[in-house]
Formats: C-alpha cells, structure tokens, sequence
C-alpha cells in the first residue's frame, strides 16, 4: 500500500496545479448562455495547453494519462473551483465510445472537435417511457437510400442547445429481441426534423431538454458500431459515465463540506455539538467514498476491472452529497433558503443525484445480481 | 498511488484465511462460546506462528512488521470470530510499544510478543474499567484516562470477571490505584490501536455478509429463492455498501500508522466510526435477511452480532470519533485558510 502519489504522479500533478494556477479564469458568469460560452473557452484554453483530454491515448491527441493522473486532473479542476470544460460529454462518453467502436474515418472526423470543443456532443438515450428500462427505447429508424430516417423523443437531454452531435440510439428492428434491435447513430443536430424544447427541472433551471424528432436525417455512415449493435455500444458509454465521473464529484463534495465547515465555525455553530456530531459523519462518508474511489483505481489497474468496491462509488456520492446539502441547509438555518444563498439551490439540484446516471435502486439490482451473485429480481 | 497489499501481505491474508477456517469453525465458535471457555490449543497455534509479535519490534521477540500486517490478521480473526486473547493483547502491546518507555517495552513486550504473559486496555476513569477484554487472563493493563495511560501489572489490580452479551470474548471489570504512567505519544499508541480494533470489525461484517447472501440464495419462499426479492437483495446492496466503506476507511488507517504519522488521527478516528456502523448495521441486518431462523440460538450469526455490539463500544464509541473527525478537520482548515 501506498496512499501516496508516486514521482511522476506528483510531477503530473505540480505541472497541472501550475498550470490551473496561471491560468484561471475567474468565476463562470451569471446566466446560462454565458457561463456555457465561458466554459467552451475554458475548453479552448485546455485543448491548446494539451490539457484537454488527458485520459485520451497520445495518437488521439490525449497525454496517456493514467487512471490516477486521469484522477488527478479532475481533483485538481474540482479543488482550484475551475470550471469543468463545456464538452464534458463528448471528452467523457462520446470520446471513448468512439475510440472503441468507431472506424477509422469516424475517429479522424470527430474527435479533434470533441477535444477542441468546436463540436458539442448530447446524449440521446433516455426516452419518456425509457428510463431505467433503457432498452424498450422506442423511437425508431427507418431506412431511405443510404440514410435513416428518425422519428421518435428524448429526454433529458443536457447542453442539446448547444450541441452538433447526439450520440442516439434507436430502434431498426422492431421484430428482433428489445436488446437487439437497436442502433447507434451520431445524429447532426443542426437540421430541420431535430426540436429542442428546454426542460425545467426542480430548480427552475432548464439544464436539461426534450429532443422532438421527425424524420431527423442520418447517413448510414454515422451508424457506430453496426446495425443491431446499439445496446452493447451504449453500455460502453454507460460505463465511460459511471466510471469517469466519479473523482470530480467526489471532490466537488470535499469542496463543498470545507465551505460549510468554515460558514459553520464563522457562525460559532460548531460549538453545537448536535451540529459537530452529523458534519463528523459527513466527513467520514466523503473521506470512505475518496478512499473508495482510489481503491477502485487500484483495482482496475492492477486486475483490469474494478473490485466489489466500484459499483459503490456513484451510490455513496449520491446519497453522501444529498445528506449534505440537506445538513447544510438545516444547519444554517432558513437564510440558507433564500435567494442570497446557494445551498437551497445545490440541496434542490442533489435530489437528482439519485436519479441521474443510473438510480440508486438500479445500481443495487446490478450490485445484487453482479457482484453478490443473488438470483435475478422477481 | 497503490491501495493493494504486497505479495508477503497477500500471504499473510491467505494463511489466516486457510488456517482460521480450518481451527476455527462455526462448531469451534460455538463450543467456545457456549462454554465461555477459549480454545487453549488455537491460541498455542497463533503463538507459535509468530502472530502474537507480528506488529513488535524484533529486539522484544516479536516480527518487526507493522500495523498493516496486524490489521490483515485481526481481520481474519473477526472473520473467523476467533476465540482467543490475541486482539487484546496486540492493543495492548501497541500501546506499550508506542508509548511505553524503555523500561517498559523491555519488561512486558517479549511477554505480549510470545504470548506468554499478555495484555489488555480499555478506558477507565477514576482508576476503574467497566468493561476489560481478557483482564483476568492478562499479565499487564493499560488504561487509559482521557490523555493519559497508566499501566498496572494484573496482580496489584483488582479484576472482577463479568458476563455480557457477548460470550465469545471474557471481559472483566478492573479497579486499580497506581501503576505507571506510559510517558510517550498515548494519542498515536491509541490510534494505532483503534485501526486493529476496527479490522476485527471489518472481518466480522464480511462474514456477517456474506452468512446473509448466503441464506438469501437457498432460503425459497413463493417458490422463489428470497435473494430474488429486492427487498432483500437491496438489503444484502447495503451490507456490501457498509463493509466495503469500512475496508476503505480501515486500511487507509493501517496506512497512515505505518507510513503517515501526520493523517494517523484522522484516519483512525474514520476507521474507529466506520467499522463499528458497519459492523453494527451488517449483523443485524443479516439477522433480518436470516427471517425467523435468524432470532434463534440454533443460527450462528448472532455470535457476530454480539461480538459487533461490544467492539463498537470499545476504546469509545461513534460519536466521539465523529467530534474528533469535526475538531480535526475545522482545525486544519483553519490552518490552510491562515496560511
């Protein structure tokens, strides 16, 4: 065991911190447009630095960052409170999926852009009546010529706005098993059949959209992965998003507990010891998800996949990050509630942690069945 | 960065596994248990593998490694729900090796090394221990008085052997006036010794775990295996949750105590809070998934469940490690935002 970051790791690690340091932009500005405009320059500015993609292989432009350096990075973005880059779909999910099932001309197409962030990418799986069930998606493509044709809904479709790429699946053949009959497809946004209608969410936000498609045109040769093959190539992507994410919320929490601790202790609330004793079990489930994370790290170096501990870790930052916000705003009283502050707005936002990427009750069927053994659910 | 064991602690861990499952048995454990009686000729075993001095220097007898290797055997013997002396004697012997002084490492060390003369620790105030793991089988015992640790041989103390909930283990309540202070770092010996403690929760929570998983693969009811159910398959989710966030927390506090003094409290004040939740809600939770058989003496899982409920009281409780955990982490980010 060794808990430390070994030569290069720290090296990696000073280089990046340097870098952060010198070049920071500031807070994101106020409103939605304008914060996702500051973030695709922040994305410019990390392309050009070669820091845009360090968990990508050097032949596509990445640093052949290892899983901690890889960890490092997002611990460090999260730690400096510098903007995570405004393609994190296509550098996160889009990206990898790519390089895995992609031909060769798609990978000379489209991952430059996804690093630069001149091409955004939006995620096109979820349907109204598809959800955890993923795979009884409906909406369909039909052959014409040497294009598919879609019609069909999405849903919680973040930056859709913003982007030129969906990476969407949808049904070809209505008559195969519902894992088999789909396809993956990368889907020009930019075109009369695609309607992006904004979702409001609790918070009042609309981070997210609703995707209307009707007849929406796609070439054959933007099929990833073959006909019939969506499912197995979206569970690349899913992987991609529970496995990625992981570090940066982790740290996003850290974070956000130093913040109340020392609103906390400013406030002479410390002294409280109720108070002392649920921020005490808030660090230990933030410090047990960190050191969790990093053994899951361990394990998929060492023995190419993680052990029982890495399915845990999405389950643990959802659940640790909801107890928090709802501490936090019970802890600093109804001010907090109110438009001056922002912990009412991050507790309202982390009731979707459970939701999103995988609800917690899906994450402990596939923990049931895959890690435990148990007999599959009635 | 590198959160796995070494070859040698791999060896050590497969070792304690094969040995422990053939010398300690669910038969073994009860018969010790329900005899309130320990297994003499097991304890004799672990002695003269060396395990008794695995974390003691090699000047007093013992193997010179360190709290990681400790911590993989207490583990093992959590899992094993192993009836002996050894954990109270390793935390004895930590104490004295980390805050004894000379004198005293030299007097009691090659004892708890071999085994042959063992010791105990627990907190007390006043100069009385409610509640003493083997005080009465024990040569020396530490207690430990808010910061301060004294040390009193078994004989000028007065040790009343006492039944709990737990027969697994023998305890005792101690009384004693004098003895002599440990004039090192108290803090650290009792850091280290919580990391231990909570590895043999750790282990008991594996079991305990996998005792349930188990069940809910045979058990049928509605023709139907219960693991098959959610309500019980989520159940067994969370006991992995449980376990694992303890593994986590533990292991990073064997690290610290033998490679990162400065993140030792911290760690072990995680470690101490994490398995005892985890132990805690992991027996009694497999007591659930277990049904009607679960309640009954006949199932073996409430040896684990009772053995949990004294160890997580033991060397304080939760709720002072998680004040510790806040005192800590307010002081440092004092420091940092003041520097």
């Amino acid at each position: 065991m060794d808990l430390t970051f070994n030569e290069s790791e720290s090296a990696f690690r000073d280089e990046l911190r340097a870098w952060i340091k010198a070049n920071h932009p500031g807070d994101e500005p106020a409103g939605e447009d304008e914060g996702y405009a500051f973030r695709r320059d922040w994305q410019r500015q990390l392309y050009e630095a070669g820091w845009a993609a360090v968990h990508w292989p050097s032949e596509f432009g990445g640093r052949d960052a290892t899983l901690v350096e890889a960890a490092i990075f997002n611990e460090e973005l999260a730690r400096a409170r510098a903007p995570f880059p405004a393609n994190v779909l296509g550098l996160l999910l889009a990206g990898p999926t790519l390089m895995i099932w992609g031909t060769d001309e798609q990978k000379q197409r489209y991952l430059d852009p996804i690093m630069s962030g001149d091409e955004i990418w939006c995620q096109g799986f979820s349907e109204p009546e598809a959800g955890s069930d993923l795979a009884s998606l409906k909406s369909k493509a039909v052959r014409d010529g040497d294009d598919w044709l879609i019609t069909g809904q999405k849903v919680w479709t973040s930056g859709a706005q913003y982007s030129k790429w969906c990476m969407f699946v949808a049904r070809t053949d209505f008559d195969a098993p519902k894992h088999k009959g789909l396809t993956y497809f990368i889907l020009d946004m930019e075109q009369e059949g695609v309607e992006i209608r904004p979702l409001r969410q609790i918070t009042g936000d609309p981070e997210f959209n609703e995707l209307f498609l009707e007849n929406a045109r796609v070439p054959n040769a933007n099929v990833l992965g073959g006909e019939g093959n969506g499912w197995t190539v979206a569970l690349t992507t899913l992987m991609n998003e529970r496995a990625g994410l992981a570090f940066g919320l982790q740290v996003g929490m850290t974070v956000a507990l130093d913040e109340l601790t020392e609103e906390l202790a400013a406030s002479g609330k410390l002294d409280d010891p109720m108070i002392a004793d649920e921020l005490g079990a808030l660090r230990i489930k933030c410090e047990i998800l960190r050191l969790t994370a990093y053994r899951g790290l361990t394990a998929t170096m060492k023995y190419g996949q993680p052990g029982p501990e890495g399915s845990l870790t999405k389950w643990m930052w959802s659940q640790g990050n909801q107890e928090l916000m709802q501490f936090a705003t019970k802890a600093l009283g109804p001010q907090a509630l109110t438009g001056s502050s922002t912990w009412g707005r991050a507790m309202l936002r982390s009731r979707g942690n459970s939701i999103e990427g995988g609800t917690t009750e899906v994450l402990k069927n596939i923990i049931a069945e895959r890690v435990l053994g148990l007999p599959r659910k009635k | 960065m590198n959160f796995d064991f070494t070859e040698d602690q791999h060896e050590i861990k497969r070792t304690a596994r094969e040995l422990l499952a053939k010398r300690s048995g669910i038969e073994q454990i009860r018969e010790a248990a329900e005899g309130e009686a320990y297994d003499e000729s097991l304890f004799t075993e672990l002695r003269e593998l060396g395990w008794t001095g695995i974390a003691i220097d090699e000047q007093y007898g013992g193997a010179g490694l360190g709290v990681v290797e400790l911590m993989i055997l207490s583990e093992e013997l959590g899992y094993a729900l192993a009836a002996s002396p050894f954990l109270p004697n390793a935390l004895g012997g930590l104490m004295i090796a980390h805050a004894g002084s000379d004198e005293q490492r030299e007097k009691w060390l090659p004892g708890i090394a071999s085994g042959e003369a063992t010791a105990t620790v627990a907190f007390a105030s006043d100069g009385t221990a409610e509640v003493v793991p083997d005080a009465d089988g024990a040569a020396v015992i530490v207690l430990i008085d808010g910061e301060d640790a004294t040390l009193i041989a078994r004989d000028d103390a007065q040790v009343e052997p006492l039944a709990t909930i737990d027969p697994t283990r023998r305890y005792a309540r101690v009384t004693a006036s004098g003895g002599e202070p440990l004039p090192g770092d108290v803090a650290g010996a009792l850091a280290r010794a919580e990391v231990a403690l909570s590895a043999e929760m750790v282990g008991i929570a594996q079991r305990t775990q996998e005792m349930g998983i188990e069940y809910a693969k045979e058990r049928k009811q509605f023709d139907t295996p219960i693991g098959a159910f959610q309500a019980i398959s989520h159940r067994c989710a969370q006991m992995l949750f449980d376990t694992e966030g303890a593994r986590s927390a533990t292991y990073f506090g064997g690290w610290a105590a033998d490679a990162d003094e400065s993140q030792l409290a911290f760690a072990a004040a995680i470690a101490k809070a994490a398995a005892s939740e985890a132990a805690l809600s992991v027996t009694a939770s497999s007591i659930q998934v277990h049904g009607g058989i679960g309640f009954t003496w006949e199932a073996d899982v409430h040896w684990f469940f009772k053995r949990a409920q004294l160890d997580a009281a033991m060397l304080g409780g939760t709720g002072k490690q998680r004040a510790r955990v806040t005192q800590l982490t307010a002081a440092s980010l004092a420091t940092a935002g003041g520097a």
